[in-house]
């Protein structure tokens, strides 16, 4: 028994110093860090201490390929190129139309075949020189001359005959054929006297201290970890409020949503509509749901064929039948599928331009326009031949409307579509087989034309050229692996391609848009595809710590991932806002120590033990 | 004494044989024969590496070019730059050629050498298990020889219920409900990362980041220590029935004792190549638990990559993965027969 006792003293003496010994790191730590601190307001004596109030730290998983301007494709650091380096047009706030950037006017010549850009007075890069013509000529000539800095925006200067600098302040651009997209938008221009000094600028990745004429410049980036930007004073539109942007990496969007909510981020988007729901109400916390740029579609296979006509893949014959198309699309109840997919997150859809470009979309009461009609889809269907069989299938010609629908499995929303989907179409007599597979076979069936139906969709410009492009004929593949065209839905209608033309030259924008309109009209006839709707950004922010977000579009838009930089540009901290919030060092401390002081204790203990064990 | 040998080693003793057993005497025999069955290995998983990913549905220009509005001659020049128009052969060909000097090409999405990088995220990585290791494998031996030596007893049934329960736990799902609550709700601890962005300085930044690993500690320690629970409750179970520690007994030695003494020592033996085997698999198991948290580890690294798809970077962790793997189970099968002389006699 006393031997029991001796080991028992011992035991709780050990504790007793263990305890003692890990109480003085706590003391350390406190006297380094006052409770309460956040780390966001970290412990430095370093002046930028004060910053952490007007940092605005946004989530992000985004994949970084550089920062520079010429090479880099994501989309994360190319909103971040948007921020950094002005355009010589600007996509403007209200809708997207071509607004002053580093041009204050622009001219055009030859039925918009010479445009004449005059830049705005007292321009100055970031590092105090000024901005002149030569540096746009300069940018224009790298994309023009060297193949590898035409990678990110090559298709924008496809058409450019030549760029001349005729006095410090005008650019006159000469393009091959007239075009009326301005040819100054959406390219990013860089200061020649920091480039031209760069060895090899394919490679040059950009990513500190970078010299720009934007709102918000790269100061560090850490792969994988943040990003930090700091607030340009020179920029032409005026100093932001704020200091920095900073991006910190979560991988998982559920921790992106946690972090949010314990207020070590600031802004969280692309939120799912379940998080967004989570996340309303939440102390501190404002959620924004806003028009977005992206359309989401079934596109049909309706017969892949390459630019010189040869068919290749495995598409059902059934849906070359334009009858089918279009009866699929009556039958589809796109605002039951908004309502109960997207918890009405969105706006149905008409065509492949979203309404938040209110200019160029195809309006929901257009007269081509049809609604949820089920019976007149069977109809359709009955008129044009396809007779239901015994199994209330529709057959013609000894070809049963049986259709495969490739899902991918690990995306909720494609799935919950279809399982509406099915159902309605079974109700109108078309088979449809689910095949849930990954995103990769999807994309890779996709192009080899291995398919139906597939649920997809594409983010969109403001100017519509792009998206209109790639539903002619000269956008097919050239070979019959699916390889060498950028085709959206395999479309090709000769008509449609003359009215590309047209719209690509028309410099009065009236016109144009009527001509815009007529095509999507035509396409929205042709049922390449079934637009479902226009799906809403969904975001959240810290309103207890910053205020004044601006949109695009101004009314009812998003905040990040705009085409432009208004998002954060106006964003000032909230009255009386502080860092709270953060992650309380102390309780971390405490947390750590505890865990360490239990460990310590036992493996004493146990030594203790042994060594009492020894002396018997 | 031999009544004591248990199974696994019997098994080990009838694969030497009597035929191998010139060659089986010597050290360097064994050595050899484990050093050539692990480069076998290695030499597969650096084949497999290549095919493996290169028959994965999906092109990663396709995927990339998803990202902008691109024409086809961009595409075109973006696949010349990633070397993708050569023929399947041709890449291999090269592939092979630059794996032997530790070179597995350019990252398409981080631009730059996957060497390069994967160096610069195997420490974190290293870092978080390794901490995980040593906790879990402490803990686990701990509480099994515990549990072993009272088997049947309340301490047993609670110890080996709850760790049990926690191995069953998807790590996914144990992560993102240890974020939630700690993390998003009371604030305790970082949702994310290894260091906060705009680090501390000095010690603070010490404590900055043993704060960001608490959480994916906590979570890899909890999903795997029942493994040795278990192993080293069955070593002490059997150790336990032992004709030399009813001898023990015998001698009058306290309780404590000869469980410290006597059947813990004979216990480890099974158990320590489980721990070897076992560490490769945990750093391999990283890839949840770094993609949760956030950590900018090897397996955040592989995570990122399979959605590229980043081929270079996929062959490289996997390669790399793999060979910790295979030299951890080698050290196993060395330092096993470093600690029981039996092995090494046969």
């Amino acid at each position: 028994m006393s031997i029991r006792n001796r080991v028992g003293v011992r035991r709780a003496l050990t504790l007793a110093v263990a305890a003692a010994l890990v109480a003085l790191p706590v003391g350390a730590a406190h006297a380094q860090s006052p409770a309460g601190l956040s780390v966001a307001a970290d412990a430095t004596p370093a002046p930028d201490t004060s910053a952490s109030a007007t940092t605005l730290r946004i989530a992000t998983s985004g994949h970084v390929d550089s920062f520079n301007p010429f090479t880099s494709i994501y989309l994360l650091p190319t909103n971040l190129i948007r921020y950094m380096y002005e355009n010589l047009v600007q996509n403007d706030q209200q809708d997207g139309s071509p607004t002053k950037g580093l041009a204050d006017s622009w001219t055009t010549d030859d039925g918009g075949q010479k445009w004449t850009y005059t830049l705005q007075d007292g321009l100055t890069w970031s590092d105090g020189e000024p901005i002149t013509s030569a540096d746009v000529v300069y940018t224009y000539e790298q994309m023009l001359t060297v193949p590898a800095l035409a990678v990110a925006n090559g298709n924008l200067v496809s058409n450019f005959a030549s760029v001349d600098a005729p006095d410090d302040k005008t650019v006159v651009i000469t393009l091959k054929a007239p075009q009326a997209p301005n040819p100054g938008s959406e390219i990013p221009i860089v200061p020649k006297h920091v480039w031209e000094k760069i060895a090899d600028r394919s490679t040059y990745a950009n990513d500190s201290n970078v010299v720009g004429s934007g709102s918000f410049l790269i100061d560090s980036y850490s792969a994988n970890q943040s990003i930090t930007l700091k607030a340009n004073p020179t920029f032409w539109r005026g100093a932001p409020k704020i200091d920095r942007l900073q991006y910190i990496y979560y991988t998982n969007s559920d921790a992106q949503v946690q972090a949010l909510r314990a207020g070590e981020v600031d802004f969280v988007g692309s939120l799912t509509p379940t998080q967004f729901d989570a996340l309303k109400g939440a102390p501190g916390i404002t959620t924004h749901s806003g028009e977005g740029r992206r359309y989401a579609s079934y596109s049909f296979n309706a017969g892949m064929k390459t630019r010189d006509g040869q068919s290749f893949g495995t598409g059902n014959p059934a849906l070359a039948d334009v009858k089918v198309r279009q009866a699929i699309r009556q039958g589809i109840d796109t605002k039951a599928l908004l309502k109960n997919v997207l918890q009405d997150q969105g706006v149905p859809g008409t065509s492949f331009i979203p309404a938040s470009f209110a200019k160029w979309t195809l309006p929901a009461d257009d007269s081509v326009v049809k609604s949820y009609d089920p019976d007149a889809a069977k109809a359709l269907l009955e008129a044009d031949g396809w007779v239901a069989g015994a199994d209330g299938i529709r057959v013609k010609d000894g070809n049963r409307l049986s259709l495969r629908l490739l899902v991918d499995a690990s995306d909720v929303t494609e799935q919950s579509t279809a399982e509406y989907f099915v159902p309605w179409m079974k109700a109108i007599g078309i088979d449809i087989q689910v095949e849930s597979t990954d995103d990769d076979t999807i994309s890779t069936r996709s192009v080899k034309g291995d398919y139906d139906i597939y649920f997809t969709g594409w983010s969109v410009n403001p100017d519509p050229d792009y998206q209109l492009g790639i539903n002619t004929c000269a956008n097919l593949p050239t070979d019959v692996d699916g390889s060498g065209g950028t085709t959206q839905d395999g479309y090709c209608n000769p008509e449609f391609d003359k009215l590309y033309a047209q719209q690509r030259s028309e410099l009065d924008e009236g016109k144009r848009q009527s001509i815009v309109h007529d095509m999507l009209a035509m396409n929205y006839e042709d049922a390449a595809q079934v637009v479902l709707w226009y799906a809403n950004g969904l975001e959240a922010y810290r309103s207890d710590r910053f205020t004044n977000f601006s949109l695009q579009p101004e009314k009812d838009g998003i905040i990040a991932n705009q085409a432009g930089y208004w998002g954060f540009l106006t964003v000032e901290p909230a009255s009386g806002g502080d860092a709270g919030g953060g992650v309380n060092v102390g309780l971390i401390v405490v947390g750590v120590i505890v865990a360490l002081a239990v460990i310590l204790a036992i493996v004493i203990a146990v030594i203790r033990r042994r060594r009492a064990g020894d002396r018997e | 004494m031999s009544t004591t040998v248990p199974p696994t080693e019997a098994v080990i003793l009838e694969e030497e044989g009597p035929e191998s057993s010139p060659r089986g005497g010597s050290g360097w025999g064994y050595l050899g024969s484990k050093l050539g069955g692990a480069a076998i290995s290695l030499v597969m998983v650096i084949l497999l590496g290549f095919f493996a990913f290169k028959i994965l549905p999906g092109d990663p220009v396709a995927r990339i070019a998803r990202e902008r509005q691109m024409s086809a001659e961009q595409i075109a020049q973006l696949r010349e730059q990633l070397g993708l128009d050569k023929p399947l052969l041709q890449q291999f060909w090269d592939y092979l050629g630059n794996v032997f000097t530790l070179n597995f090409g350019e990252s398409y999405v981080y631009k730059t050498s996957v060497s390069s990088l994967i160096g610069q995220y195997f420490w974190n990585t290293i870092l978080l298990t390794g901490t995980s290791a040593v906790i879990a494998i402490a803990l686990g031996l701990w509480l099994g020889q515990r549990a072993g030596w009272r088997h049947g007893s309340m301490f047993d049934r609670v110890t080996s219920g709850i760790s049990l329960v926690l191995w069953s736990v998807p790590t996914f799902w144990l992560a993102l409900l240890l974020l939630m609550v700690f993390g998003g709700t009371l604030h305790w601890f970082p949702t994310g990362g290894m260091t906060s962005p705009d680090p501390p300085g000095g010690f603070a930044d010490v404590l900055d980041v043993l704060s960001h690993m608490v959480l994916p500690v906590l979570t890899m320690v909890a999903v795997v220590y029942a493994q040795y629970v278990m192993v080293m409750r069955a070593s002490v179970i059997e150790e336990m029935n032992a004709d030399y520690i009813t001898t023990a007994r015998a001698k009058g030695l306290r309780d404590d004792l000869v469980r410290t003494r006597h059947v813990v020592p004979n216990a480890l033996l099974p158990a320590v190549t489980l721990v070897f085997m076992h560490i490769g698999g945990l750093i391999a198991g990283a890839v949840t638990v770094e993609a949760v948290f956030s950590w900018p580890g090897l397996g955040k690294l592989t995570f990122e990559a399979i959605s590229g798809p980043d081929l270079p970077l996929l062959q490289g962790t996997f390669v790399v993965f793999s060979a910790i793997i295979i030299v951890m189970n080698l050290l196993a099968d060395l330092v096993y027969r470093q600690l029981d002389p039996r092995v090494r006699r046969s």
